[in-house]
Parts: structure tokens; sequence; C-alpha cells
């Protein structure tokens, strides 16, 4: 037998525990806007979308250069033209999505008669503003993840994964107020 | 691996996992009124989801392990391997709901002087992780079987398969307990 549940609760456990104290200052954030929130429902529906996309992105781009590094063709140069490649390409993936699923939220929203007066413009300026500047930092923060495990001879493809999904869920919600503040909403 | 594959391979499978997003964000954006009636509760919301995604997809990648290693198989399913797991990740989310409940008490109170109910808020996380723990365990078990029985590898399907109903799964969870706890106390 190679599994145990004892060794799955001992390993679990303290990772889980940082991320969720991680995680619970995302949920105060969520608190401290909580106004914002109930006022304009619009912003609630868009959070699991910003964060489940922005988490999904670093781990396909994760997953990529944790097998670029096993196999080779990657190496840990900040000028590799092959982790360029998947950088720009993950970047350019978060762009296309967020428009798409912004458009479609505001179409879900406006069925259910809780636009509130934000303007369509207004609105996809919102998520796009969030969900581009988050891709960006969460794919730079993809790549320095896999090089600094890789280089420490941790495998990747453990740890990339929930460091950028608690990064995406965190700075997903702190990036939504600053942007809702900017537009002024 | 070309880049432009990249593309074609995720692109499709992201805006699938952001359509699930907005599932659980219209959950989300209903439930605005028992929000703003139990104190705290907004607190825990990422906290959950994060437990859940990160529970889940550990606990379906290491049935995608033990497939690959043959210790379990479509004829062989219900062995000691997968009964250490399950009781495992359920340990893990009974323990990490009790830790989320007692964090979001304690920040709640430190940050913003709001005083929830402490039982009342333990209660919810603890119904809502153990409930989507035991929904989305038997998914991820139901999942692999059908993977198996097709002949694909695993490792390429939970994982998103996971991140879309697992967010869905977790949110009608916590809005449920939510409510039956409201009821009760």
């Amino acid at each position: 037998m190679i599994y145990n549940w004892k060794k799955i609760v001992r390993f679990g456990l303290p990772l889980l525990t940082l991320c969720i104290i991680i995680e619970i200052f995302a949920g105060q954030i969520l608190h401290l806007g909580q106004k914002t929130l109930v006022v304009f429902p619009i912003f609630l529906i868009s959070i699991p979308v910003i964060n489940g996309v922005g988490g999904n992105i670093g781990c396909i781009l994760g997953a990529r250069l944790a097998s670029g590094l096993h196999v080779g063709y990657i190496n840990i140069d900040f000028k590799d033209k092959k982790m360029r490649e998947n950088l720009i390409i993950a970047i350019l993936m978060g762009i296309i999505t967020y428009v798409i699923l912004a458009i479609l939220i505001y179409f879900i929203a406006s069925l259910g008669g809780v636009l509130m007066g934000i303007g369509l413009i207004k609105f996809i300026s919102v998520i796009l503003g969030t969900g581009v500047l988050l891709v960006c930092i969460i794919s730079l923060a993809s790549v320095l993840t896999a090089f600094w495990s890789f280089k420490k001879g941790l495998d990747p493809d453990d740890i990339v994964a929930p460091v950028v999904t608690t990064i995406g869920d965190t700075l997903g919600i702190i990036l939504l107020f600053l942007f809702i503040g900017a537009v002024g909403i | 691996m070309h880049a432009k594959e990249m593309l074609k391979q995720s692109l499709p499978l992201l805006i699938f996992c952001g359509l699930g997003g907005i599932v659980a964000g219209t959950t989300f954006g209903v439930m605005t009124d028992i929000i703003q009636n139990i104190p705290g509760l907004i607190v825990v919301i990422p906290a959950i989801i994060a437990l859940r995604g990160n529970i889940n997809t550990t606990f379906g990648s290491r049935l995608g392990s033990a497939y690959h290693l043959g210790i379990i198989n479509a004829e062989n399913m219900w062995n000691n391997e997968l009964k250490q797991n399950i009781i495992g990740s359920l340990i893990l989310s009974f323990l990490i709901s009790i830790i989320i409940g007692i964090l979001a008490y304690v920040t709640t109170i430190l940050f913003f002087d709001v005083h929830p109910d402490p039982l009342k808020l333990i209660s919810i996380v603890l119904l809502a992780g153990v409930i989507s723990a035991i929904i989305l365990t038997m998914m991820t078990i139901i999942i692999i079987l059908i993977v198996f029985k097709q002949g694909y590898d695993p490792d390429n399907i939970t994982g998103p398969a996971l991140a879309t109903f697992g967010d869905i799964v977790t949110m009608f969870c916590i809005f449920g307990s939510a409510i039956l706890v409201e009821g009760i106390m």
C-alpha cells in the first residue's frame, strides 16, 4: 500500500493552512468592499471568473514550463525564446478570454436586471483592466516560481499551481477594487 | 508542443472554465441578502473555494498517478488505496474547515471590530466544507471511472473538470449551509 490517510493529512495540512491564511486576507478585502459589491452584484458575479481564469492561465503556463524544463527545451534564462513565446501566448489567451467572458457577464446581468446603470464600456474597462494586469503578474509569477523551484531541485508541477492560484485569488480581488475606483463606479 | 497548439487546445477549455465561473458567480450574486445578514460570511468564501480546489485537484492527481502506477484501474477501483485517499481528503477538509471558521472569526474582530456569531460561522464553514468534500470526492471518482473506461489519461481531464464543477458545487454548498444554519440558529 502506498497511500495512507495519516500521511495525506500530515503533508497536506501545512501548505493548505498557509494558503487558507492568505485566502482569509482575500476574504477580508471582500469584506472591506462588501458595500460596493452588494450595491453592484455584477462584480460579485465577476469575482470567481476573474480569479478562476487568472489561476488557470498561471497553471497551464506553469505546467508547460515544468515540462519544458524537465525535457530540456526550456532553460533557466529570462531571455529564453521558448519561455518568452509561452509567456506571450499565455497573456494573449488571458486578454481574449476576459473580453469574451466580460461581454457574457454583462449580457447575463442585464437579463437578471442587475446592471445598476453601469455601461458596457465601463464594465469591460474594469474587467479587462483587472484581467490584463492580473494575467501579466500571474504569468511572471508562474515563470519565476517554475524557474526557482526547478533550480532548487523541486518539481515545479507540485509548486506552481498552489502559488499562482493563491496569488490569483488575492490579487484579483485587490485589482478589481482598484479598477472599480479608477473608473469611478 | 508549439505555442499555436497551446492557443488551440487551451483557449476553449479556459472559456469553458470561465462559464463555470459565471455560474458560481451568479450564485454569489444571488446571495447578497444572506451576506448582509450574516457578518463574516463573505470572508470565508475565497478560503472554502480554495480549500476545495486544492484538496480535490491533489486527490484527482494522486488517483491519476495511482492509475499510471497500475495500483487502481477500472476493474479494481474500490481497494484500500482509494479508501485511504478518501479518508485523507475528508479529514483534511474537516480540519481546514474548522481553521477557516476560527481565522475568519478572529480576523473580522481584529480588522473591523465586527463581532460575528462564532458558532454560526464555524457551523456554516464546517457544513459547507464537509458536504462539498463528499459531493466532489464522489464526482472525482465518477469522472476517473469514466475516464478509465474511455481509455483516456486522467491527468488531462480531472484538473479542469474539477476546477469548473468544484467552484459551482462549493458555492451552492456555502449558500445552502448558510440558509440552513440561519434557519436553525
